[in-house]
């Protein structure tokens, strides 16, 4: 368990120096932050403290940051996305937190503890929740109000016809299933008894009702469960692209149809248990790989999410109204409170203000914006309000335009061919080839048994282990992956990611998490530090700014008097009888601006502050991991030169590049891209989305940005960078277990296939071999479920 | 063997039931969640939880 000395007890994560202590069920415990303190007594006082024993992941750290929920009891976003059930509404919403099984536990138990709800349901996998309530008892705000203090929160999902069409189709896979399974065990219990007639005793009669009763129950197993096949198998014969499909759809026809022919002109064989356990098997091996890559894409979905949009807009009378964002139109008036996103691409109005546009430039520190300047959709604004004037909504934002470069980076992603598909497609084509030989063969030999022998080739050459070979090992390996705290979210990923040979990063909230900041400080004449820090955490006292936090630790009493900002230059005030100024270099003491922030008393410049970004504890660790594997580590980032060129020297990486734009950063790694190189890009923020898009194999942090994790291949819910590595092995030894597999898979068929082709092969003996070569090849990929080094992280 | 013509309809009537109670269990929703409801067993709801057994640190921190 993660509940550890040195971790907070509710989340997981690295404590503070000076931790949160509160006692929870008669026990003192840490804990990293007080949202985290206050989930924890709470979960203590319902009596849901059960929840930190059934858990098996760290639940997600709870932020203090007030949310504004009163949005989801609007009567239009309720009419949208929610519908009228017996007694009350129901909604199904989006949360991110949810980590195992003890979240969606600890949600219902949560829920059922409110007045007024109905019922409710949360579903881990797939982070979705269900709530019905009763309007007139209880605000859908006050239950969310509950789930984010638990650290959960809400996000609209796709809306509830996609919803429903997600869960028709899981059930359609899984009803295809079923009925394989249980249509293929009577019809192999029928084809027993035809087995066991060893001698050929029994009457024809007897043995034909017995074929007729096979072909009875097979036949829904061929065409309804084994539908996926043949339309896969159509949809390749019209691509002109031979695959697994049409492997599996023609062995499964040929053998059902030849058993047909057989029946009714009551020949030797009959192969309906063939037939059926191909399908039964395939689909089986098919569903587990994709289950593992639904569960993964589920969360990424989740977290890939919609607030509920809505703008304050101006009337022309000065008064505010609420609209949906769709709404809004070039020449708007709007505001914007202190804390919330900005809607549409505008101008300022009226005043100055801070914007964090850490989703578009990966910098996240607030930038100060004047009257006229241009502010972006999807920025934030900080400390006071806004107002601005619209000049361009919806797809001509800047935002969206990212948001196509991303679209248009991934489809010009280099083609990957992969080595199953390959292999695959050439195994198919000398298959049916060698049956075609085959059959002319024995027509000139012994025509009589031309049929049979043709139909043994292609039964006992089914490529049940080939077919099994990728699926069960990428199962598996997505399986462990999820362990590792790494979710893969297209199918080629670890692919790639094998054959990567250059790691480029992103700076802020990759390789350092963009919050923790150290202060440098250089002192001349007669100042110490202490006195600098103290004398400018005086001035900085009210500014609000992202400095003052750095500056915060180690203030005492409040000293000085008439602060006042100027803008965009510094503050000055008066501290024990004399004046201070804090800034750039001009503002402080008339020289020349060198990007640090100077203490002044208006002549002499008497010590500086160099602000630099932390790396993140491990950045050193993972990348030397990765060094270790022979990559090579670039750096690219939005940042400017002086940040990014102390963060490299701290980490050791040559060459790194600053600020670049996200066009930039698309264009280097398509430059390495044409040196042959296999790029594998790991970022976090907007800027990141269309070199994550573009590069082979891309990596993304959950804390991102949505758009962000749906452009990358793979996204990292934890916090740790060494998993790269750890993820990296495992792609390796993915590929290594697939081409043992398929080695294994195609020596069977090579060896299998004369002794086939020249008629030596019985059924059962065709049988045995098929399943022990596919549970060998199962075997093989069971194997990538154990994790090497450090375990699971529960 | 007539045995035969009785148990053949008998075995096809329970498949056929069978199937019926699986496409029952699916769509009333029987397979939606296959991870939450293992860990109600595990948790009593009617009397407040004792103190976790599993949790070594636990003793020398009470206080």
């Amino acid at each position: 368990m993660s509940a550890s000395e040195d971790a907070c007890f509710h989340c997981g994560e690295a404590l503070p120096t000076q931790p949160i202590r509160q006692s929870i069920a008669g026990q003192s415990r840490s804990f990293c932050c007080h949202g985290c303190a206050a989930a924890a007594a709470w979960i203590g006082e319902s009596d849901l403290g059960g929840y930190y024993r059934l858990r098996s992941a760290a639940a997600a750290r709870v932020d203090m940051e007030p949310v504004d929920l009163g949005i989801w009891d609007r009567e239009d976003l309720q009419a949208e996305h929610s519908h009228v059930i017996n007694g009350g509404r129901e909604i199904i919403l989006l949360t991110d937190g949810m980590r195992c099984a003890a979240c969606a536990w600890l949600i219902d138990r949560a829920l059922a503890r409110e007045p007024g709800v109905i019922d409710s349901t949360a579903n881990a996998v797939t982070g979705r929740i269900r709530i019905a309530w009763n309007p007139e008892q209880t605000l859908l705000s006050t239950l969310l109000q509950r789930l984010v203090m638990l650290g959960y929160r809400p996000y609209l999902a796709g809306g509830e016809a996609s919803e429903r069409a997600r869960l028709r189709e899981r059930k359609r896979w899984l009803l295809r299933l079923g009925i394989a399974g249980l249509g293929a065990l009577q019809a192999m219990m029928f084809a027993e008894a035809l087995y066991l007639d060893v001698g050929n005793t029994m009457p024809a009669p007897t043995r034909d009702f017995f074929r007729w009763l096979t072909f009875l129950v097979s036949s829904p197993v061929v065409f309804y469960s084994g539908w996926p096949f043949l339309a896969g198998a159509w949809r390749e014969l019209r691509q002109r692209h031979l695959g697994m499909d049409t492997l599996i759809a023609s062995s499964t026809l040929l053998a059902y149809f030849a058993s047909l022919v057989e029946t009714i002109r009551g020949g030797t064989h009959v192969w309906y248990d063939a037939a059926v356990m191909f399908v039964f098997l395939l689909l089986a091996a098919r569903m587990l790989e994709q289950r593992a890559r639904n569960i993964a894409t589920a969360q990424v979905d989740a977290l890939a999410r919609a607030r509920p949009a809505f703008a304050t807009r101006e009337r022309a009378d000065g008064s505010r109204e609420s609209v949906p964002v769709g709404q809004l139109q070039v020449g708007d008036v709007l505001r914007i409170a202190a804390g919330e996103s900005v809607p549409a691409d505008g101008v300022l109005l009226d005043s100055d203000a801070h914007f964090e546009e850490a989703l578009l430039t990966g910098e996240s520190h607030p930038v100060h914006k004047r009257v006229g300047a241009a502010v972006y959709a999807g920025t934030h604004c900080r400390e006071q309000p806004a107002r601005l004037r619209v000049t361009e909504v919806g797809a001509s934002t800047r935002l969206s335009q990212l948001a196509r470069l991303v679209e248009r980076a991934q489809s010009h992603r280099p083609p990957i061919a992969r080595i199953a598909d390959r292999l695959g497609s050439r195994f198919v084509v000398s298959l049916l080839v060698a049956a075609a030989l085959v059959y002319l063969g024995w027509r000139i030999y012994a025509p009589e048994r031309a049929f049979e022998v043709t139909l043994a080739l292609l039964v006992i050459s089914c490529p049940c282990a080939l077919s099994l070979s990728v699926p069960t090992a990428l199962a598996a390996a997505h399986g462990t992956l999820a362990r590792l705290g790494v979710l893969a979210t297209r199918a080629d990923a670890l692919d790639t990611l094998a054959r990567a040979t250059d790691v480029v990063f992103d700076k802020t909230g990759t390789l350092s998490d963009g919050e923790s900041l150290q202060l440098q400080v250089e002192v001349f004449d007669n100042m110490t530090a202490e006195r600098a820090r103290d004398l400018a955490s005086q001035l900085q006292r009210d500014s609000g700014h992202v400095l003052a936090s750095a500056f915060a630790q180690g203030r005492d009493a409040d000293r000085a008097t008439e602060v006042e900002t100027v803008t965009g230059q510094g503050v000055q005030g008066w501290i024990d009888g004399a004046q201070w100024r804090l800034g750039q270099a001009g503002f402080a003491f008339g020289g020349r601006d060198d990007g640090g922030i100077w203490l002044g008393d208006g002549q002499r410049g008497l010590a500086r502050f160099i602000l630099s970004e932390q790396p993140r504890p491990d950045a050193a660790q993972a990348l030397d991991a990765l060094r270790a594997r022979g990559l090579v580590i670039h750096l690219a980032s939005g940042d400017g030169q002086a940040a990014v060129q102390q963060l490299a020297d701290t980490l050791n990486i040559a060459e790194p590049r600053a600020r670049q734009t996200p066009e930039d950063k698309l264009a280097f790694v398509q430059q390495l891209q044409r040196q042959g190189r296999v790029v594998a890009m790991v970022g976090d923020g907007l800027n990141d989305a269309p070199v994550l898009a573009g590069a082979d194999v891309s990596v993304a942090m959950s804390q991102g940005a949505p758009l962000a994790q749906r452009a990358a291949d793979l996204v990292m819910t934890g916090h740790s960078l060494t998993r790269l590595a750890e993820t990296r092995d495992l792609a390796m030894r993915t590929q290594q277990v697939i081409r043992q597999n398929l080695a294994w898979a195609l020596a069977y068929n090579v060896l299998a296939l004369p002794l086939a082709a020249a008629g030596l092969v019985t059924p059962w003996l065709a049988a045995l071999g098929m399943a022990l070569s596919s549970l060998l090849v199962t075997l093989n990929a069971l194997r990538l479920t154990r994790v090497a080094g450090s375990a699971s992280q529960s | 063997m007539s045995i035969l013509l009785m148990l053949i309809p008998i075995s096809l009537v329970l498949l056929g039931l069978a199937i019926a109670a699986f496409v029952w269990a699916v769509r009333r929703g029987q397979f939606d969640d296959l991870d939450t409801p293992a860990l109600d067993i595990l948790d009593d709801d009617d009397k407040p939880a004792a103190s976790p057994p599993d949790k070594p640190q636990d003793p020398s921190d009470a206080g």
